[in-house]
């Protein structure tokens, strides 16, 4: 859950879904006690409509209504019931619907008293009211009775039934509708930020030095600092460089003077002139190495991809001018769309010192093939040479830094120690192995 | 051969000066590169040993505007940090070899001739003229294969006399690939050495390798082995 997108989409739609869902089940039982007392009413009425249809005798008491208001009470199981029971609990009448059924007998109710109940019977569902009635015959003998009128179920049943349905077909398409609004402006609203995305990839593939486009005022104080961050670590990398290059130089110059300043070839100077010499050149190796190693810079973030190709080429028409005398045959095999995530300078240090090497031993062909496999972001780059080769268990010793394998060949060793660690820095790897070529197979590999 | 060294570290300047004096160049000094670009644009130069990391004017900058106003003796340049960023600027720009400081002398001196034996045309280090073979990179000469001592200066009259092999070399040529501008041009010093060249490479007077042509010079009539 680390999209912004989605942990805003899951949050307003769980506040939409309890709120919609609230709503419903208020509407829902605000409907259902309306409808209730709707149907009280209804009962209440058909009650006075057979107190209005029964008749009373010569001395005044009570006949139950013969001629019925509602058609329903003669019909057998239409559905609407009466009972007119006395004040001992006997039936005294029922409706005609109500043949063949029983609704049992409701409570007896004093005079004006009412009483409305949900009766559930074996095969059957009934709203019920039971009203008390008071008679009053002529000689003023009171005798009461209770009229209980009782309705089917069925009726109310799909009336609410039919409510809840287009509440919640409602309901439910207005969900849909806030739902997609609401993608529709998170989309819209972060925008932006995946403008800024698409933006920092255009860096890092370097089609673009800095973040260019319109951001919202949210916005441009990141994007602003990450500019400005941009630009910091290229100048402090350029000051930096520029303070190595001044240490070297400072430190360099004397060594060179102290090392070619002996004119003198008398025997008796030539041992002390040797140890000088000797310490200068181990001095050297210690700045060169250190000097070396502090300038990697590693993996830099925001780094423009280096074409690895145009660095071979570059090196190559270089080292064919310093070794133009040897002819060497170069073959190159470069794939043009290798590229290295890191520093410009580095990878010429790296494939500047592998290349020196094979230049250096070859007998006259030099062969350098580039391969990037671009689904892994890997890239692998092999230099062969016709010459000598390393013995197997030189190899070790070749990778120390340091190391000196042929002293009439000054600045072997350095150069392919120096470049295994820089590979190191950036988490290749150099392979040291025999070329089919007949001399020495250097493969430098990256993974992204 | 005239040399220029153009260093701003005045030690190693005037070392790499009395040094390369010392082996038979002419050399200038520069410490600066825009003193350099003069010196490159006034004078007749050889090469020119340039150090990166000059003040006023980069070495890169020299080297680019020596090659734009169609300077093409061969160029050595200097790099303090050896890296392979500046050498590969340098020799784009138009630098022939580079060298990393420090250097041993010998090894510089073995850049120097191997450069200017190219500029001369001779792809080879070793020239063969009939039993006569001068090898540049040891600055040693053979006759039928027996060493012959000579000394610096004198090696350079040969070398120079050899690279241009079948030419006429007028006297004063050859004075100023030997001597500082200042020297007296009017001494017979040169005569004293193509008489000692003479004795050492050809004690019994048979093969005459270097002829004098009266008036107009010296020419070294030899022909080179083939192969």
């Amino acid at each position: 859950m680390y999209s912004l997108h989605s942990r805003l989409l899951l949050a307003a739609s769980l506040v939409l879904a309890g709120f919609l869902g609230a709503t419903g089940l208020a509407l829902d039982k605000a409907f259902r006690v309306s409808a209730e007392a709707a149907m009280q009413e209804r009962l209440q009425s058909h009650i006075y409509a057979l107190l209005a249809a029964a008749d009373e005798d010569d001395n005044g008491r009570m006949i139950p209504p013969q001629e019925l208001p509602e058609p329903r009470f003669s019909k057998p199981d239409s559905g609407l019931y009466a009972v007119i029971t006395n004040h001992d609990g006997k039936s005294l009448w029922h409706s005609t619907s109500l043949t063949g059924h029983d609704i049992g007998i409701a409570a007896q109710q004093s005079p004006g008293e009412r009483s409305f109940s949900r009766l559930t019977r074996a095969d059957m569902q009934l709203y019920a009211l039971a009203f008390g009635v008071a008679w009053e015959d002529y000689a003023g003998a009171e005798a009461r009775y209770t009229f209980t009128v009782a309705e089917d179920t069925t009726v109310f049943q799909s009336e609410i039934d039919s409510f809840r349905s287009t509440l919640w077909r409602w309901l439910g398409g207005m969900a849909l509708a806030l739902l997609l609004a609401q993608g529709i402006i998170l989309r819209w609203g972060l925008r932006p930020l995946r403008t800024v995305t698409t933006d920092l990839q255009q860096i890092e593939k370097g089609h673009a030095d800095r973040l260019n486009g319109h951001y919202p005022r949210e916005l441009t104080g990141l994007t602003s600092s990450l500019n400005s961050l941009i630009e910091h670590s290229k100048a402090v990398q350029v000051r930096y460089r520029n303070s190595l290059d001044d240490l070297a130089h400072s430190l360099k110059t004397p060594l060179a003077i102290l090392q070619s300043g002996h004119a003198d070839n008398s025997d008796a100077a030539d041992a002390s002139h040797a140890l000088v010499s000797e310490q200068v050149e181990r001095m050297d190796e210690i700045i060169s190495h250190q000097l070396q190693r502090a300038a990697v810079s590693g993996r830099i973030t925001l780094a423009k991809p280096v074409p690895v190709g145009r660095i071979v080429e570059r090196l190559v028409r270089s080292l064919d001018k310093v070794y133009r005398e040897k002819q060497v045959t170069v073959d190159l095999e470069l794939d043009p769309a290798a590229t290295f995530m890191g520093d410009e300078a580095d990878l010429t240090e790296i494939l500047g010192n592998l290349l020196e090497n094979a230049y250096k031993y070859c007998h006259s062909a030099v062969r350098v093939c580039v391969k990037m496999d671009e689904q892994v972001g890997s890239i692998e780059i092999n230099i062969e040479d016709d010459g000598p080769g390393i013995a197997a268990d030189q190899i070790d010793t070749v990778l120390q830094r340091g190391t000196r394998m042929d002293e009439s060949m000054p600045g072997q060793g350095i150069g392919l120690s120096m470049a295994n660690e820089i590979i190191t820095v950036y988490g290749g790897q150099l392979v040291i192995a025999a070329s089919p070529l007949g001399g020495t197979l250097l493969r430098v590999s990256f993974h992204d | 051969m005239h040399i220029l060294v153009v260093e701003d570290e005045t030690r190693l300047r005037e070392q790499l000066r009395d040094r390369l004096r010392s082996s038979g160049f002419v050399v200038d000094v520069a410490a600066d590169g825009e003193e350099g670009l003069y010196y490159g644009e006034e004078y007749p130069l050889d090469l020119a040993i340039i150090d990166i990391g000059l003040p006023k004017l980069s070495g890169i900058e020299l080297i680019r505007l020596l090659r734009a106003r169609d300077k093409h003796f061969p160029i050595l340049i200097l790099t303090a940090r050896g890296n392979w960023q500046d050498k590969v600027d340098g020799l784009e720009t138009g630098a022939d070899d580079y060298l990393v400081k420090p250097f041993r002398f010998e090894e510089l001196e073995a850049r120097l001739n191997a450069l200017l034996r190219r500029a001369s045309g001779w792809s080879k280090p070793v020239l063969d003229f009939g039993p006569i073979s001068l090898d540049t990179g040891k600055q040693s000469i053979t006759v039928s294969g027996n060493p012959v001592e000579l000394t610096a200066f004198e090696y350079r009259v040969l070398e120079y006399l050899m690279m241009h092999a079948g030419e006429v070399i007028s006297k004063t040529e050859l004075t100023d690939n030997i001597y500082e501008q200042d020297y007296d041009r009017d001494s017979n010093v040169l005569e004293v050495f193509i008489g000692r060249l003479r004795r050492k490479l050809d004690p019994d007077n048979s093969i005459s390798p270097i002829e004098t042509l009266r008036g107009r010079g010296y020419r070294f009539r030899l022909e080179a082995n083939a192969g």
